[in-house]
């Protein structure tokens, strides 16, 4: 245990008061993103400049291409920072940038944007939390179950009832059992 | 005179002060557990207010700004976690108060503070507004343009963090922003012809991703860290105490309007200044900074709360964003078909006294629930992140969703989570990127308007600039920021400090 990687939170940047990142060293996969965020700026540069061209100043093309030239003049500058700079040999990528917590999660999120549209809300934010939680906190089926149900329960009633939030229905027909006790209250009242 | 009234609209309409006191209550707890910032909360929040009418959404997002600035010292103190970006500072001295036993002297006193702090933000927001407004009719095109631009760039310059990474995010959010038809010339612009990407990226989504999503990611590094309970004393603090730091809590709440209302720059960054600033001017403390200084407490407190009337000062007058949280609120108040700028002081001004009213109604309910209901909020802070993520997470998928019914915008929104965690990671602020996304319209707007009032001559631009006073302090200003950070400047100032 004496050997476990300690995870520095300084590198996570709270806020843009002090933003995370490494002043001296460079982070595990810096290169490669900023070499990433150097041809982003470029192809979108080049698609500004397929807007209007040099046509007019005031073209609807002259503030895109300005930005993303300002992005990709920074972005260049960062590059050569960075290739500068040594790796650092405290961290690596796959512990403190993207360790496999995150990456699961990730991949969740993506699944949850898949299956929301053909099984509707209720059933794929149950499947999600409860997978999730159980995850994350390792804790019983039982806890896992009713605390992912009832937060879920929680956040519907909310959302759904206050806010009047519209939500993907899918295979439960949500509208019509809400319809249902409506009508069961104007009844009775 | 009648629009003055207004300012009681808040407290005459119980309705209206129940959401400012629920909003309230919701910020304290949400500044203040870790994981969960007032930018994520109210921009979530605007997805699920935006079919209410404008007078509630507001009051609501208002009471969460002001009770979620605070929030966050209290877990700073307890936990030595700042529960949200503008209580960094006050972890420095707060903490070690707490390990000596004198957690609720602490949070007392921050909560006092913090209460007159966020008073004097608000007296300078309504004694200054109106002139404001009335001198930003004289603004030409260029100026505003000029305005947007420093306030873009503010957020890199006076954080601790590199000015290149922030004028590469602002840049990315302006491109952001521009996607879609160009509403002059129906251009398309950045739309590579995909029908749906001719409406625009939709500014919520970008918000919710890189505030909500990302930040949920992040915490997933600490999934497993447990909270350590402090004891907790006496709360309220003595009239004594407050009296001794009262002259200090001036300087920084002024400290922190000013900050405040630069555009671009709130609550965090006054918080550090005002800590800075304390350490300078405090010569004798009675412990020293660190090691649990009431100084070091009292000033970043007061200045973040000042900064929340202060930053509403450039959004009332001039509609452009103090910080990223009144940058929200222009889209809110955008979406409510109001459009903030100078022409809505003097065409609307009940709305400017109703936002008055409700800051200083939210200011009184922040003393309420931050001097009171200290068990309650132990428990909701020990809340486990394990489950707190998730929901999280679910929150900014139904809150993007909501906004048009669109599962487009889902993506969208998971795309920029991913993209503001990386960022993150290799500090990029965020902040520059969402101001971007917001003034990109205003500042293509001017652009276009000042240039073709020139004729398309960048000669006389720069004429117009360098002969109007206004114009050039603007322009100096935006200049001085990149000389500040050329090397020769840098030398410049170590000579002169040493």
């Amino acid at each position: 245990m004496n050997h476990e990687h300690v995870h520095d939170e300084s590198h996570e940047g709270h806020a843009d008061a002090q933003p995370g990142g490494l002043a001296s060293e460079r982070r595990p996969g810096e290169l490669a993103f900023t070499i990433v965020l150097v041809a982003f700026s470029g192809f979108l540069l080049w698609e500004a400049y397929g807007i209007s061209g040099f046509e007019a100043l005031s073209g609807p093309g002259a503030i895109p291409m300005a930005t993303t030239f300002v992005m990709l003049v920074s972005a260049v500058i960062l590059l050569f920072k960075a290739a500068r700079l040594k790796l650092t040999a405290d961290e690596t990528f796959m512990v403190d940038i993207t360790p496999p917590l995150v990456l699961v999660l990730a991949a969740f999120l993506v699944v949850y944007g898949l299956l929301l549209k053909p099984l509707g809300f209720l059933p794929t934010s149950a499947l999600f939390l409860v997978a999730s939680i159980k995850i994350l906190a390792r804790r019983s089926w039982g806890f896992t179950i009713t605390v992912g149900l009832g937060s879920l329960l929680l956040i519907y009633l909310i959302f759904r009832i206050v806010f009047s939030v519209l939500i993907p229905a899918g295979i439960i027909p949500e509208a019509e059992i809400i319809q249902f006790f409506r009508n069961l209250f104007a009844g009775g009242a | 005179m009648d629009a003055f009234l207004a300012f009681f609209t808040i407290f005459t309409h119980l309705e209206l002060l129940l959401l400012v006191g629920l909003g309230t209550f919701a910020g304290v707890y949400v500044g203040a557990i870790p994981g969960l910032s007032v930018t994520m909360a109210v921009s979530i929040l605007i997805s699920f207010t935006f079919s209410w009418d404008v007078l509630p959404a507001i009051s609501l997002m208002i009471g969460i700004y002001m009770g979620g600035v605070y929030g966050g010292s209290r877990t700073a103190i307890l936990l030595n976690i700042p529960g949200a970006p503008s209580a960094i500072a006050t972890a420095l001295d707060g903490y070690p108060m707490a390990q000596r036993g004198e957690a609720g002297e602490a949070i007392g006193t921050t909560t006092v503070m913090s209460f007159f702090g966020g008073l004097i933000g608000i007296g300078v927001l309504a004694l200054l507004a109106p002139f404001v407004s009335d001198f930003a009719l004289k603004f030409q095109p260029r100026d505003y343009m000029l305005l947007a631009v420093l306030g873009i760039l503010l957020v890199g310059s006076l954080s601790s963090g590199s000015l290149i990474k922030g004028i590469f995010a602002g840049a990315f959010g302006i491109a952001i922003g521009a996607v879609g038809m160009d509403p002059l010339t129906f251009t398309e612009r950045f739309t590579f012809d995909i029908p749906l990407m001719r409406g625009g990226i939709n500014f919520i989504a970008v918000m919710i991703g890189m505030f909500g999503v990302s930040e949920a990611l992040m915490q997933l590094h600490h999934v497993n860290k447990d909270a350590v309970r402090q004891q907790i004393n006496r709360i309220v603090p003595s009239f004594g105490t407050i009296k001794k730091y009262l002259p200090l809590s001036l300087q920084t709440s002024s400290l922190g309007v000013i900050i405040g209302a630069l555009p671009g720059t709130g609550g965090d960054i006054a918080a550090l200044m005002a800590y800075d600033h304390a350490k300078r001017v405090t010569k004798n403390p009675e412990r020293p900074f660190g090691e649990g200084a009431m100084e070091g407490l009292v000033a970043p407190e007061t200045a973040n709360n000042a900064a929340v009337g202060g930053a509403f000062i450039p959004m009332m007058t001039l509609g452009i964003p103090g910080d990223a949280v009144t940058a929200i609120m222009i889209g809110a108040l955008f979406i409510h078909g109001l459009n903030p700028g100078p022409m809505l002081m003097i065409e609307k001004p009940d709305m400017f006294w109703f936002i008055v009213g409700a800051l200083v109604c939210a200011n009184f309910f922040m003393l309420l629930f931050g001097l009171t209901g200290i068990k309650l909020f132990t428990k909701i802070v020990e809340m486990p992140r394990a489950v707190l993520i998730p929901l999280i997470l679910l929150l900014s998928i139904v809150g993007a969703y909501a906004v048009n019914n669109s599962i487009t915008d889902v993506y969208w929104m998971l795309g920029f989570g991913v993209i503001g965690y990386m960022m993150r990671h290799y500090g990029y602020p965020l902040g520059p990127v969402i101001l971007g996304v917001i003034l990109s319209r205003l500042l293509d707007d001017n652009w276009r308007r000042a240039i073709i009032s020139e004729r398309e001559d960048l000669g006389r631009f720069f004429h117009g600039i360098f002969t109007s006073p206004l114009s050039l302090v603007l322009f100096m200003a935006v200049v001085l920021i990149f000389v500040s950070q050329t090397p020769l400047w840098t030398k410049f100032r170590k000579k002169e400090s040493s």
